[in-house]
């Protein structure tokens, strides 16, 4: 019998007729333009929302107009190169960083199969080298004097609007997660590349409103969902509510209270939408049970921060409303809550914006009498480093039955675990308060964890196929864990996190549902005089 | 020799040449090729996975229901990624070209080239229930969509600032500083 040569027959995969589009690339990348159609870019920013911004301190975000990512023309400045090139020496000029990514990458190729878009698009522009390389090769054309001769022969190419348009589509496909750059020998942040792109592009009035109208918000009411000081409290209020009518246990916060000794911030998302706010009223009851003198501000009343998706400006200016509360108020440390992105700026980038936060003192929980040195410069430490610490001297008393519904596993949260070095304490928190949890497999946790795909701001419905997508990495791992082990819960500690999360899961994983860790402390809590209703649920129970 | 036995002993230049082509479908597929681990390369695992599963079933003449999972596990992704809803189904009909190109590769199985209208119409239903799932799919992307909207997150966007719309209402306000 005859033998049938796979070789052989993998010529006719090419050949034979086929009712699929071969796609095998025929054109070099640069050659290949990106095209925009309904469902593969971000909505742009509105052009009221970009003029209030530009017309505000500390920040520039000029050239507001309406347009399209779907029209030929983007109604783009007229001197619009000069405004970039220009962007981009001054770039080159302020950031050391900058200038060495632009120059050491030795296109290993370690980081390429590491991006989750990568892996969920199969988009060669996904790869983080080739994503950086959008913005080196204009560099090396623009910047070096081999580009400057030889052009594309080593890899240079011209500033066109071409260009521009594929820096738009591949920088707002990039969460900024930093996955790839664990793996660059050379310690490329890929993450500040994209943040350069994005900056770039609003020099030309390019931007998405996801991000924009969150920044707005932010700038004016102190949070993501524009909440007045009087929606932000009477939100808390009725979680409040829910608390007592679930556990008998009444708790009353504070709210811009001068002379409290912590001010706690947190997402908005924590007080306004499911699931966040089980997360936020399992820190309310964390709060009453070691009766914490704390604040909340209604000014200072989110942790995010979109600025880091949007300019080094507008990051500092929302991380210093944090710092500029807390002095106001004349607390002595800061305690924040389960959110994502805040830690990023808090631990790489709010000391030589806006630090040292010498008017603070160096967090000492005042249960434990434990002094977090690690949060000796910018005095602020993670609601998971605090909750640990009482875990660990024994201040709060746990039921795990309580949790008996939950099997979860853990989602380390990108910027938490990257960027913080939050591993552990999380996982400690997960072993007292549950029977059971269980692990991904590790290439996809701890330093290694795949994002929710949806970070940065491109949590919007829109772009809703892209985010699944992208987000098929974690979810694929959370699929192993709830048929091997039956894990119906994951667990995290980020508020971007609850939200995209929960979707992703509906659309792979629906078994799963999403809660963040203070939730699952909240619900296994025993408190002095409570009259506990039986929460078959957790706090999540309808009663 | 019967199809079926034909359809065993070709088992391996089947899959082969089916995953091969359908993973060709992606702009760089090399990676999706290549890398064997779960979780580094969850489409290209999940699709061979996937395929390896639906062609056992359909040798062992499973009943559609049995093919579920598998095609889910295919069509799940592609109904998220740039393709078509003709082409997030097309694998599923290449198959009937592929398995013709592999018995006519051999003397010994070429003859069975007459009798394969029993796997054909397999096939075809295999790949109407691919349909359906990739239906099923989009439909869960909408609900998504809308539960989305419902739990308060596109306040994000779109909301109304009570102090804003009382100054627009002030005769010679100036409305647009506040978004």
């Amino acid at each position: 019998m005859a033998v049938v040569k796979v070789d052989k027959l993998a010529r006719s995969v090419a050949e034979g007729p086929s009712l699929m589009t071969g796609s095998i690339p025929t054109k070099n990348w640069m050659d290949v333009p990106a095209v925009f159609k309904p469902g593969n870019y971000a909505y742009p920013a509105k052009a009221e929302v970009i003029r209030y911004l530009d017309s505000q301190k500390g920040v520039s975000f000029p050239n507001a107009r309406e347009w399209s990512p779907e029209d030929d023309d983007w109604k783009l400045p007229e001197n619009w190169k000069e405004i970039i090139l220009q962007g981009l020496a001054d770039r080159l000029d302020r950031f050391r960083s900058l200038k060495i990514f632009m120059d050491c990458c030795v296109r290993c190729g370690a980081c390429a199969d590491k991006c989750h878009f990568f892996l969920g698009t199969g988009d060669p522009k996904n790869m983080p080298v080739l994503r950086a390389e959008l913005l080196r090769s204009v560099y090396r054309k623009e910047f070096t004097r081999a580009g400057k001769i030889l052009g594309r022969m080593v890899g240079g190419r011209e500033m066109t609007v071409g260009v521009l348009k594929e820096w738009f589509m591949y920088a707002y496909q990039c969460t900024e997660c930093r996955r790839c750059s664990v793996f660059c020998p050379y310690g490329i942040d890929t993450a500040e590349i994209t943040m350069m792109l994005r900056e770039l592009l609003h020099m030309v009035g390019v931007g998405i409103n996801w991000a924009m109208e969150p920044v707005a918000n932010s700038n004016r009411t102190g949070n993501h969902m524009g909440l007045t000081p009087q929606a932000f409290k009477g939100n808390v209020e009725f979680l409040c509510d829910d608390i007592e009518n679930l556990t008998g246990i009444r708790v009353n916060p504070t709210f811009n209270r001068k002379g409290a000794e912590v001010l706690f911030i947190t997402p908005s998302a924590d007080v306004f939408a499911e699931p966040g706010i089980f997360t936020c009223m399992g820190y309310l009851l964390l709060f009453e049970a070691i009766g914490l003198d704390y604040t909340w501000s209604t000014y200072a009343s989110e942790g995010g921060n979109f600025g880091l998706f949007t300019s080094n400006e507008m990051m500092k200016k929302l991380n210093g409303k944090m710092y500029a509360e807390a002095k106001r108020l004349g607390v002595r440390w800061i305690l924040g809550g389960e959110c994502g992105h805040m830690w990023r700026v808090l631990h790489q980038y709010m000391d030589t914006m806006n630090g040292p936060a010498d008017f603070l003192e160096v967090p000492r929980s005042p249960i434990t009498g434990t002094v977090f040195e690690n949060a000796a410069s910018t005095k602020m430490i993670h609601i998971s480093e605090f909750t640990a610490d009482l875990i660990k001297n024994n201040k709060i008393k746990l039921d795990k039955s309580r949790n008996a519904h939950v099997v979860p596993t853990f989602h380390d949260s990108c910027n938490p675990a990257r960027a913080m070095g939050l591993l552990d304490e999380p996982r400690y928190i997960l072993d007292n308060v549950v029977d059971n949890w269980f692990e991904m497999p590790p290439n996809t946790i701890r330093e290694q964890t795949f994002c929710c795909g949806s970070g940065t701001a491109l949590n919007t419905d829109e772009i809703m196929e892209l985010r699944m997508r992208s987000g098929l990495p974690r979810a694929n791992a959370v699929r192993y864990v709830h048929e091997k082990h039956g894990v119906n819960t994951l667990g995290c500690v980020c508020a971007i996190d609850r939200a995209t999360l929960t979707t992703l899961m509906n659309y792979w994983v629906p078994e799963v549902q999403v809660a963040g860790l203070s939730e699952l402390v909240g619900n296994a809590l025993v408190i002095e005089g409570e009259q506990r209703q039986d929460l078959t649920e957790g706090l999540r129970t309808l009663v | 020799m019967e199809v079926t036995e034909a359809l065993t002993s070709k088992k391996q230049e089947i899959l082969s040449v089916w995953i091969e082509r359908t993973l060709d479908s992606y702009i760089a597929p090399g990676f999706f090729k290549s890398a064997k681990d779960p979780f580094a390369n969850p489409v290209g695992s999940n699709i061979t996975a996937g395929l390896t599963a639906l062609f056992d079933l359909l040798v062992a003449k499973a009943d559609l229901q049995a093919c579920a999972k598998p095609l889910d596990q295919v069509v799940r992704i592609r109904a998220v990624q740039e393709f078509t809803p003709a082409q997030a189904v097309a694998p599923f009909l290449e198959l009937k070209w592929v398995v013709k190109q592999v018995l006519s590769g051999d003397k010994a199985t070429r003859p069975l080239l007459g009798k394969l209208d029993a796997l054909d119409c397999d096939i075809d239903r295999m790949a109407l229930t691919a349909f359906n799932i990739y239906s099923e799919c989009r439909e869960q992307l909408y609900r998504n969509r809308i539960r989305e909207l419902k739990s308060g997150r596109a306040l994000l966007t779109d909301a109304a600032c009570p102090s804003a719309l009382l100054r627009r209402e002030q005769p010679g306000a100036d409305a647009t500083t506040e978004p």
